[in-house]
């Protein structure tokens, strides 16, 4: 690739981790800010039974997003956030597949003319729309992940660069 | 990678952290001990087009989940036809009928059965010294929410049981303020006895 693609390429991927770190800020935000009401939708899905866990996802998952999302914004540690960010976008996508399903068979409609709110903090949406989003928020989150958009980063890796890769997990 | 790895989760981590933190902090965070829901870890089924049609047509019927959870639990329903009977009895002027809005400031704002208190289930501490005395005062309390699938309401009723409000004084209002103002009644939008009614 020559120099233009390879700065296009570089823009492009600062681009993509501003607006996927965006989105999460956004997304984490509506949530946190009427958390019973994501905590309604959580329960909705019917997998956690015990109320502190239950409450512990509602209250603590959209700060979390909201960290993740500065954090990506801001360019710090990067491909660590991208990678938690991938983590939660992945099972995610997945229970609120899995809810579709159960929707379309329960009401005995097509799948992509489901239509509830998945909590994921843009009300009610399509189901196909909402997969399609998915699909293209991770493979957004695949370019910091690889090691693109280092660019405007306050600190893109938090080890500096040269140093040995670490050995051991702290406990 | 396994640079990647560890920082992923000290992200992890710190966010972790944070989050519980900013939960702790916020006015609207929620009690992580706190059992909103009364043990009720499932909730009633989606609504379809058939029972929202029930529900506005003010039926109580015994095979809708909303209906048979509440009797379930103990607690009376009472219809449109009823609430608005409640409503307009002189009682409810007597501060002996009661009406309670379990619904968020948001909702609760936008507008709610005249005269009716506040009493968001999520945030109880809120509200509960100005709704017990009512409610240890009055002789029938009408709790009411959205209607259609909404359990606030029920899980309002259960926490006013709990606080020791007699459970023959609980009424769910099942069709909620959506009955409420499809059947033409008034409501009232802002605080309580604003004065600002509309149908």
């Amino acid at each position: 690739m020559n120099t233009t693609g390879l700065k296009i390429g570089s823009r492009v991927a600062v681009l993509a981790r501003w607006f996927l770190g965006g989105i999460f800020v956004y997304m984490g935000l509506v949530k946190a800010l009427d958390p019973a009401a994501f905590l309604k939708l959580v329960r909705e899905y019917e997998m956690v039974g015990n109320s502190v866990l239950l409450n512990s996802i509602a209250s603590a998952l959209p700060w979390f997003e909201v960290f993740c999302g500065v954090l990506l914004l801001t360019g710090v540690a990067v491909r660590g956030s991208a990678l938690v960010v991938l983590g939660m976008l992945i099972p995610f996508t997945l229970i609120v597949l899995k809810r579709a399903l159960a929707i379309a068979s329960a009401e005995g409609i097509f799948f992509c003319a489901v239509k509830f709110n998945c909590g994921c903090g843009t009300g009610d949406v399509l189901i196909c729309q909402k997969l399609v989003e998915n699909s293209g928020l991770m493979l957004l989150a695949l370019l910091p992940l690889v090691g693109l958009g280092k660019k405007r980063a306050l600190r893109f890796s938090l080890w500096p660069t040269g140093t040995p890769e670490p050995t051991t997990v702290p406990s | 990678m396994k640079r990647v790895l560890l920082e992923a989760l000290l992200v992890a981590a710190v966010g972790a952290v944070i989050a519980f933190g900013a939960n702790v902090l916020s006015p609207r965070g929620l009690n992580l001990t706190e059992d909103y829901f009364h043990g009720e870890t499932l909730p009633v089924p989606r609504a379809n087009a058939n029972r929202t049609n029930a529900v506005t047509a003010g039926t109580n019927s015994a095979t809708d989940p909303v209906i048979a959870r509440l009797r379930e639990k103990g607690l009376q329903i009472v219809n449109g036809e009823q609430a608005a009977e409640l409503f307009h009895d002189p009682l409810y002027q007597q501060g002996a009928i009661i009406f309670i809005d379990a619904r968020n400031d948001e909702h609760y704002q936008g507008g709610h059965i005249p005269g009716a208190y506040q009493f968001d289930n999520y945030h109880p501490e809120n509200y509960m010294g100005t709704v017990f005395p009512v409610c240890q005062a009055a002789q029938k309390i009408v709790i009411y929410c959205n209607g259609g699938n909404c359990e606030d309401s029920q899980f309002a009723a259960l926490t006013l049981r709990d606080a020791q409000i007699a459970n023959d004084k609980l009424f769910v209002y099942t069709g909620g303020i959506t009955e409420w103002t499809n059947r033409g009644n008034a409501v009232e939008v802002g605080d309580r006895n604003s004065g600002r009614t509309h149908k």
